[in-house]
């Protein structure tokens, strides 16, 4: 029995006429997909839906898209199978993780790679871009990006005899605004002016202030950090005064989680968060809201956050073709706003924006378009070598500071000292 | 009298230990039953709602992940309740070169921490081809150096005449653990078992690295598409479907309650 299969197959090979049918009858190449999720509403549902258009119209691939947690999740998840030897070929994670992959040797840069053309990836937002490249190479198309925007409840600002259609400017103007809408009882206060919140990630939301001090964190490298510069303890300073001078904003660490909810039930009147919010407050705000850039210190400017797409190395050529096709597909300017529409995120290309259903949307709802006027001002999130090690410095002397343990220029020249100590050997 | 007002203080000691303990239970029962805008507004009469549960309920195939779970820590459970019941009778009652020192090594194993091992489970189950399915997830917890170092100190403590007796009545060894040991151990079973049931249904991490689809991921994956960093908390649907997925585990205690505890004060588990 085995005989005979052994010949037929023999047949087979030597036969091309017989033998190209075959090929063709092959089974779809498969490409993995690790994607997290972050925000709210049916995110599964949207990628299992785009990988099955997809595979409509490129048969001979197949995406399998496996969810594996929040950002952090996805990323030891990668990073396990990898050393397993069973990586994914496809993976959305942290633009910040950029370094870290390029360190364990797992991704490759999409210029390496077929069908990638240099219009394509010129097509992106600048801003997002920043946090995609290194070593003049690009390693991450921009996918689900975000970025920080103020959200002000527009009661409070008629109620304090402000106008409730314009957000601070400034920096100034923001401590003005928010003493004006701070309601006291006693000691008590029922409603703060504004909230920054500072838990988990404080760096992020910091980076906020210090590109509008007109400081940059770290250069493009990757492999050196700025904190010890006075214009980094000037925007720490600001941020301390909110609070501790000023007594606008809470004291301590504010809650990253929970700040959308006190903004929600009126506890605080000005909020600053990611855009992936916006799904999120336009549902549950039982108020009128406007959505604003943040306000100026020498500058406008925020920092852009949230994930990417990598390719890693296990894929093979086909996969990486496959790969590269799925990625165009995702980044075509009607997916691209269709996505940014049901998630929150901003859409990542200008053409995105011009597409009719992103118009109509923003026609309807003008505070989709903020983050995208803003995009011109932002800059890369944080990210270095040993990411992790170096954010976490930066997040520890923050709170310091902000906790009242620490001034903002002791803190950030401590910051500077450990950074330095990690980084060192990385130049 | 004095000893009275001991014991009042006593009891009211342990009321508001109980009231702690009870208090986030509270909470998640208050904001999954009301909408979300009572999450933290306190009001006796506001709206009753179950809305929360159908969304939770929603959001994931949470029918298909209670049966991964309940498939996951039967199997756990009844594979180291052999495996580490023979492991403890052997160390707890024969002696041989070498017992001490593999008992040693048993025990070295309580003192890493499994996330450690992510990498080299991982790879030893794609050796074995089971990446993806329901026994990868359980098998590295099968030897359990805790259930071991557990069953073995409680054998050690049965008195050595109820053996020889048993044996006086022609029982060979098997029939000896089984009709003597177990039986005298069931405590320490129910305590162990209710440890690892709970640890099981609520690990995290090596499931989520291990498996890839619906089909094999327990309730915790599910969970974990509530907590949605970029966009902050929504109080009232993770309470409801924590309250959801832990239901089955909260009645289950409520239930045995009586004998969980006693079986833990016998145990030494604390």
């Amino acid at each position: 029995m085995t005989m005979t299969r052994r010949a037929t197959l023999g047949a087979l090979a030597a036969s091309p006429l017989l033998a190209s049918p075959a090929v063709h009858a092959q089974a779809p190449t498969e490409i993995v997909f690790n994607y997290p999720i972050a925000v709210g509403g049916p995110i599964p549902r949207l990628i299992d839906g785009y990988c099955e258009e997809f595979a409509r119209e490129n048969p001979r691939f197949r995406i399998k898209p496996i969810y594996a947690g929040s950002y952090q999740d996805t990323l030891t998840k990668t990073l396990t199978a990898m050393r397993g030897g069973d990586a994914p070929q496809l993976a959305c994670l942290l633009a910040v993780d950029i370094f870290t992959l390029i360190e364990e040797d797992a991704i490759l840069a999409w210029e390496d790679m077929a069908g990638v053309e240099k219009p394509w990836l010129d097509g992106f937002y600048p801003g997002f871009m920043e946090n995609s490249r290194a070593r003049g190479k690009t390693w991450g198309i921009p996918f689900q990006r975000s970025t920080i925007v103020t959200y002000w409840n527009k009661e409070a600002f008629r109620e304090a005899g402000l106008d409730p259609e314009t957000p601070p400017q400034n920096w100034a103007q923001q401590v003005e605004f928010a003493q004006k809408l701070t309601k006291r009882q006693g000691d008590n206060v029922t409603q703060w002016g504004i909230q920054i919140p500072s838990s988990g990630f404080p760096y992020w939301l910091f980076q906020g202030l210090t590109t509008q001090a007109d400081v940059r964190l770290m250069n493009a490298d990757g492999n050196r950090t700025f904190f010890n510069d006075p214009k980094v303890a000037e925007a720490l300073q600001y941020w301390m005064d909110l609070s501790q001078r000023h007594r606008v904003h809470p004291g301590g660490i504010v809650e990253w989680g929970t700040t959308p909810r006190d903004f929600f039930e009126r506890k605080t009147a000005m909020m600053w968060t990611t855009t992936g919010n916006l799904t999120n407050v336009r549902r549950n705000a039982p108020f009128p809201f406007g959505v604003g850039m943040l306000p100026a210190g020498r500058r406008l400017g925020s920092p852009t956050g949230g994930g990417n797409l990598y390719v890693f190395k296990s894929a093979n050529a086909a996969q990486r073709e496959g790969a590269v096709r799925f990625a165009r597909f995702l980044t075509t300017p009607e997916r691209a706003a269709h996505w940014g529409i049901e998630t929150g995120y901003v859409a990542v290309t200008p053409a995105a924006f011009e597409t009719p259903a992103m118009r109509a949307y923003v026609a309807d709802f003008p505070a989709a378009a903020v983050a995208r006027d803003q995009l011109p001002h932002a800059v890369a999130e944080l990210s270095t070598h040993e990411n992790q090690r170096v954010t976490k410095a930066l997040n520890d002397n923050l709170q310091a500071g902000l906790l009242g343990r620490k001034q903002a220029g002791p803190a950030m020249a401590d910051a500077q000292a450990e950074a330095e100590r990690i980084l060192r050997r990385y130049r | 009298m004095s000893g009275r007002i001991g014991s009042i203080v006593e009891h009211a000691a342990a009321w508001l230990l109980g009231l702690v303990w009870v208090a986030p239970l509270l909470y998640a029962v208050w904001a999954a039953i009301h909408p979300q805008g009572y999450s933290t507004r306190f009001e006796l009469f506001a709206p009753l709602t179950l809305e929360n549960f159908a969304a939770a309920w929603d959001a994931a195939p949470f029918a298909r992940y209670f049966l991964n779970t309940f498939i996951l820590v039967t199997m756990v459970l009844v594979a180291q309740f052999v495996l580490c019941t023979l492991a403890a009778f052997v160390f707890a009652r024969s002696e041989f070169r070498g017992s001490g020192l593999l008992f040693g090594l048993v025990l070295l194993q309580l003192m890493i921490m499994p996330d450690v091992l992510l990498v080299e489970n991982y790879r030893s189950m794609r050796a074995l081809g089971l990446v993806d399915t329901i026994l990868a997830i359980g098998l590295p917890y099968m030897a359990s150096a805790f259930g071991i170092f557990l069953l073995r100190q409680t054998f050690k403590q049965i008195p050595r005449e109820l053996e020889e007796a048993a044996r006086v009545e022609g029982c060979g060894t098997m029939a000896i653990l089984l009709r003597v040991y177990v039986p005298l151990a069931k405590p320490t079973y129910l305590a162990y078992g209710l440890t690892s049931v709970s640890y099981h249904w609520n690990n995290f991490l090596w499931p989520l690295v291990i498996t890839n689809t619906v089909e094999t991921r327990p309730l915790t994956v599910g969970l974990s598409v509530f907590a949605s960093t970029d966009q902050g908390i929504d109080w009232a649907i993770i309470s409801a479907a924590t309250l959801m997925t832990s239901a089955p585990l909260l009645l289950g205690f409520l239930m045995f309650q009586r004998q969980f505890v006693q079986s833990f004060m016998r145990a030494g588990i604390r």
